[in-house]
């Protein structure tokens, strides 16, 4: 049951729906009645300004293919920068990708997917792996600018080894429904996971950031910090699941979810879960919804700042948390120029 | 310069300031003594512009010019400042940005050019050092981690920088420890001059012993019910609220 | 000191499920299995009007074409619902006019557990202690209601609520299904079908009921489930404390436990609900027998500023489904959940609370303490919600989660829905363990392990404590300590 499967057959029974408990909040059976036909190959896409301005090197997923062969492997203390484009590319079509990323002993990798949408309407499904060998480092950047009437579902599985670090960031606009799944198995073994995300939602726009983080072995850590602001009628998703299995003892984890409520039309879903096996652990999880908070808007005011100068400052702030996490410069750059960009839409 | 005259203010739907009429004319320091939950800090974010202290009646001006029907941030850009007595903290917005565009945001108002970025920063230096703050510290989220005097002197700082006209402070001096209390009186009073106007909320004599007020006035059950000199202060300060409670129940009976 | 040593005191005194005794009665059961029949007997023993025996049956039909719910983190045989008796009553001659003519090993076995039956035990009991009306229902009927005089003489109707359909059949009508309806989940619906008795209160307006009320429940015979329905309506301006007490014998089969709670607060009206619930477990170490308590409570904030209260300590039964909650439509309503549960042996428990904001400026606060002990398993289940017309709604949750011991399994599942922007929900949730050097400290000052845990346990549940009535903080105290008997080696 999945979209990627559904795509496959062409079969809207094999979506998901509402009444799956994973997916209470994104069903999309009940949005996709008819699977659209297969996206067309594409010989080329649009460029993407501030990716080029990165200077990496670039991968380009167009609907589901790579424009040219190559692939990401890092080898062991090698080190590398990479940006993954996937474009989908083509209105009321649909397409899915599978693409995997090994980083070897040692290695460290900044990478940044850029998930975008060229076209309209489509349906679009993403299988992303990524392995770290020990010791291996990546940081990982996201972007999900589909398009606005899309449907877009990604989700990553990361393998980590002992003494490995994987951080990652997801920044995130919505689409109709858009969901962006990341599934780690941590090994514990000091290894360190960090899972960030910030979402700006718009409009009719909905965004799904869904985590499963499962801790096998002792002495994991992995942290969390998910912030979201919901403006008209769009609707913000967060389901964070820690799973710490038997044995898993000395797991520290820590997940927060906050989120920003600017219109009384908008809506925020979250579910923040800690299943826990093991008793020799410290885990905590944390969530807020609201709206801006008053006496900070007056206390700004009070100074001079008018209204709305005042509540973009403390919106910018209040997501500016999640981008300071970046430890990569460049990468930290265009997350927080692509916040700006998208808080600029919310004026 | 500014001008209360019989204010009525509530919270909820419950009346706190009852009938305050205050005058301070430019120049003069004027401070407001009074028992815990009289409403003196009601009173100062009434003029501030806070939300949910709702105006029931009378006035307030300043400089003839109606305060009450402005927001906070019109009521900055004419000169209002308020040090709080609790001051917020404001995680993710540096002190120097959020003062620099409290600045400009002020001097748009008044279609003033913006402040230069050397110049903003020399400003600050220099009265961070008259505060002997670090600089440090303003790199910070606002008031994030401070102490409570710490925060006092952020209120101060802020206040030196954005040269208002009317200075409300309410109970700046608490929290602060001798030495602060010499620093913060210091740059407090260096702001003292003929076109400005303060309003110092306390509860003791040693603030006033630094900032000497021209006036003492004395707020019970929402409403002023005694002024005098400097020398009423250190009544208070022997004999305590005793006979306002009781006159001020009193006049409520009446 | 002086409460700490009482709690060692008690730990010491007490066996590890003193409730576990049979009372050997002569009982009349209904056939066994689940049919139309079986409902058609309850309501004729009943002797409940037409409209009843119609809303059973229309309520079984239902119940039927529903499937048993398995979301939660439970794991259980399927339970068969033809191998039980739905109705077991104490054989009675002509049934009690007074406390007189209760069985005298009836009132022996309330004794046993404690609880007064006899008014005027309470009347020559302890000096100042505070007067408790109790509602006893063994099995599948209530046996004894007491001080329901000195009640009525302020309004208050306190009566099983076999009793009240008969008496205050309008009453009844009116509120009964309108908090949880007949089909809201498959346990429910199966209670409204054959539940036999229970407990009915109505507080008038503007009255504050003079007396702590509570209801003890006892399951007795063996192969029985008990499906009792309690009904509170707290009218206009009114106030009433309630509480709730559960016991059963031990028993190698597990025996269902199926009720329904709907609280009915109308404006400026408060409820305050405590359960201590401790049915018997099971065996600890091969998780034989217990209860299977699955449970709808559900209390409607009907009216503006009312006010609803859940307290609940949670240690018994083999497994627990049991979510008390709030709709809070009055404007400026309010719901509150304290919990303490504490799971040990095998025990398996999914609990929690729902907050369903649907008025404006409506509150809700959220206190949960879960312990999970042995090779049991705990789940804090919640859900708060806010409409999109439920401007000002807050909520407030803290869920904390202890383990004990290396075998079992802690879990926190929270949903938070918001649709306005004027609503601000606060949620924070821990898992830990005790911890190893707050245990040493104790043991240090010469407490032994045992001693240790049950203090820094009960320091653990504090928060919640403090929200029982005087006289079940004591009992729940005592109860903590019992329960995690054998967690540390
Ligand atoms: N938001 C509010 N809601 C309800 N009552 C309020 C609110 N704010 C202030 N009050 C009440 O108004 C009264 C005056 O409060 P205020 O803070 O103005 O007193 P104060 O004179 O500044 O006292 P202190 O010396 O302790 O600072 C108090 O009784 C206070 O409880
Ligand atoms: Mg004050």
């Amino acid at each position: 049951m999945s979209l990627a499967a559904a795509i496959a057959a062409r079969d809207p029974d094999l979506l998901p729906s509402r009444r799956d408990e994973d997916w209470r909040w994104t069903g999309l059976r009940e949005l996709i009645r008819v699977v659209p036909p297969a996206s067309p190959k594409v010989a080329s896409v649009a460029g993407h300004a501030a990716l080029a301005a990165l200077g990496w090197p670039t991968l380009v997923f167009a609907n589901g293919h790579t424009l040219e062969e190559a692939s990401i492997a890092i080898p062991a203390t090698g080190k590398g920068a990479f940006v993954r484009r996937f474009v989908s590319a083509s209105d009321g079509a649909a397409h899915h990708v599978e693409a995997d990323v090994s980083v070897g002993e040692g290695g460290r990798l900044v990478l940044i997917d850029s998930f975008e949408g060229e076209g309209a309407g489509y349906v679009a499904s993403a299988a992303l792996s990524i392995r770290l060998a020990a010791n291996a480092r990546v940081e990982r950047i996201v972007l999900l600018d589909d398009a606005e009437d899309a449907i877009s579902v990604a989700r990553t599985d990361v393998d980590l080894a002992p003494g490995a670090s994987f951080h990652q960031t997801v920044l995130a606009a919505g689409a109709k429904r858009q969901r962006f799944e990341t599934h780690v198995s941590h090994p514990g073994a000091g290894v360190n996971v960090r899972l960030d995300g910030a979402y700006v939602l718009t409009g009719k726009r909905h965004s799904d950031q869904t985590t499963v983080v499962a801790h096998a072995g002792e002495n994991g850590i992995t942290t969390q910090l998910i912030k979201g602001v919901a403006t008209d009628q769009a609707r913000g998703v967060f389901q964070g699941r820690i799973v710490v299995q038997r044995g898993a003892d000395g797991t520290d984890a820590r997940m927060a979810h906050h989120a920003l409520l600017l219109s009384d039309r908008a809506e925020i879903d979250a579910k923040p879960e800690l299943e826990i096996y093991a008793d020799d652990v410290s885990c905590a999880h944390g969530n807020t919804v609201g709206a801006l908070d008053e006496a900070a808007i007056f206390y700004a005011r009070s100074r001079g700042i008018p209204e709305a100068a005042a509540k973009a400052m403390l919106t910018t702030a209040y997501l500016g948390e999640v981008i300071e996490r970046i430890v990569d410069e460049p990468a930290r750059e265009l997350a927080l120029a692509w916040l700006t960009g998208r808080l600029e839409r919310l004026a | 310069m500014l001008n209360i005259s019989n204010l009525h203010v509530s919270v909820g739907s419950k009346p706190i300031i009852d009938g305050l009429s205050l005058a301070v004319p430019a120049g003069e320091v004027h401070a407001v003594m009074g028992p815990n939950g009289a409403g003196k800090s009601t009173l100062s974010y009434t003029l501030a512009g806070r939300g949910g202290y709702e105006v029931t009646g009378g006035s307030a001006t300043l400089n003839g010019e109606d305060l009450l029907t402005l927001g906070p941030d019109e009521r900055a850009a004419k000169g209002v400042f308020l040090s709080f007595q609790y001051p917020l903290e404001i995680p993710g917005v540096p002190a120097l940005t959020f003062i620099r565009t409290a600045m400009n945001a002020q001097r748009k108002a008044r279609g003033e050019p913006e402040v230069s970025a050397p110049d903003f920063l020399k400003r600050v230096r220099a009265a961070a050092a008259n505060l002997r703050m670090d600089m440090d510290m303003l790199k910070r989220g606002l008031n994030v981690g401070f102490s409570g005097g710490e925060k006092k002197r952020m209120e101060i700082l802020q206040m030196a920088l954005l040269e208002p006209r009317l200075l409300i402070l309410d109970e700046t001096d608490s929290g602060l420890d001798i030495d602060a209390l010499r620093i913060v009186s210091e740059g407090v009073n260096a702001m003292r001059s003929p076109d400005r106007a303060m309003l110092v909320i306390t509860h003791y004599q040693r603030l006033l012993d630094y900032i000497k007020p021209d006036r003492v006035h004395v707020l019970a059950a929402g409403r002023i019910v005694a002024s005098g000199g400097p020398e009423l202060a250190l009544e208070l300060e022997r004999e305590g609220y005793d006979k306002y409670a009781s006159s001020s129940q009193s006049v409520a009976a009446a | 000191m002086a409460a700490v040593q009482k709690t060692i005191d008690t730990v010491s005194a007490l066996e590890a499920y003193e409730h576990g005794f049979v009372t050997d009665i002569e009982t009349e059961f209904a056939p066994k299995g689940l049919s139309e029949d079986t409902v058609r007997f309850i309501s004729a023993k009943k002797g409940e009007p037409d409209w009843m025996l119609e809303w059973r049956l229309e309520a079984y039909r239902r119940w039927i074409a529903m499937d048993e719910p398995d979301w939660a983190k439970l794991s259980y045989p399927r339970i068969d619902y033809q191998d039980a008796f739905y109705y077991a009553a104490p054989k009675e001659k002509d049934g009690p006019k007074s406390l007189d003519e209760v069985d005298p090993e009836l009132l022996r076995t309330y004794e046993k557990l404690g609880i007064p039956l006899k008014e005027q035990a309470f009347l020559a009991g302890v000096q100042g202690s505070p007067k408790i009306a109790v509602d006893a229902v063994f099995d599948s009927v209530s046996v004894a209601t007491t001080f329901r005089a000195e009640l009525a003489k302020s309004g208050v109707i306190f009566c099983p609520i076999s009793e009240a359909l008969r008496d205050h059949p309008d009453l009844v009508r009116k509120y009964l299904a309108t908090v949880v309806p007949t089909t809201d989940n498959y346990f429910a619906c199966l209670n409204s079908a054959v539940f036999s008795d229970g407990s009915f209160v109505y507080i008038p307006p503007g009255v504050r009921c003079p007396m702590e009320l509570s209801t003890y429940f006892r399951i007795n015979a063996s192969g029985t489930g008990q499906f009792e329905r309690t009904l509170i309506i707290a009218d206009k301006g009114s106030y009433v404390s309630y509480l709730e007490g559960c016991t059963a014998p031990m028993r190698d089969e597990n025996q269902l436990h199926a009720a329904v709670v709907e609280l009915v607060a109308l404006e400026d009206a408060e409820i305050k609900y405590s359960t201590v619930q401790n049915w018997y477990p099971g065996d600890p170490d091969t998780g034989k027998g217990g209860i299977y308590n699955f449970v709808t409570k559900r209390a409607d904030c009907r009216g503006d500023r009312s006010k609803v209260s859940w307290t609940q300590v949670e240690t018994g039964s083999a497994i627990t489904w049991k979510y008390p909650s709030c709709v809070l439509r009055g404007e400026g309503s309010q719901g509150e959940f304290y919990s303490i549960a504490i799971t040990n042996g095998r025990q398996q428990a999914d609990t929690g609370t729902k907050m369903i904001h649907l008025g404006k400026n409506t509150r809700s606060r959220i206190i949960s303490k879960g312990i999970s002990a042995g090779k049991s398993t705990q789940t804090y289940r919640g859900l708060v919600s806010a409409h999109p017309k439920a401007l000002g709604a807050r909520n407030f949750t803290q869920c904390d989660s202890l383990l004990i011991g290396k075998d079992c399994a802690a879990h926190t599942v929270p949903y938070v829905e918001a649709r306005n922007a004027h609503c601000t929900f606060e949620h924070e949730a821990t898992t830990t363990r005790l911890s190893d050097d707050q245990l040493f400290y104790c043991q240090s000052r010469g407490l032994d392990a045992e001693a240790s845990v049950a203090l820094l346990v009960n320091g653990f549940v504090r928060d919640v404590l403090q929200q029982l009535p005087m006289e079940f903080a004591v009992e729940a105290q005592k109860l903590v300590a019992v329960s995690l008997e054998g967690s540390v080696g």
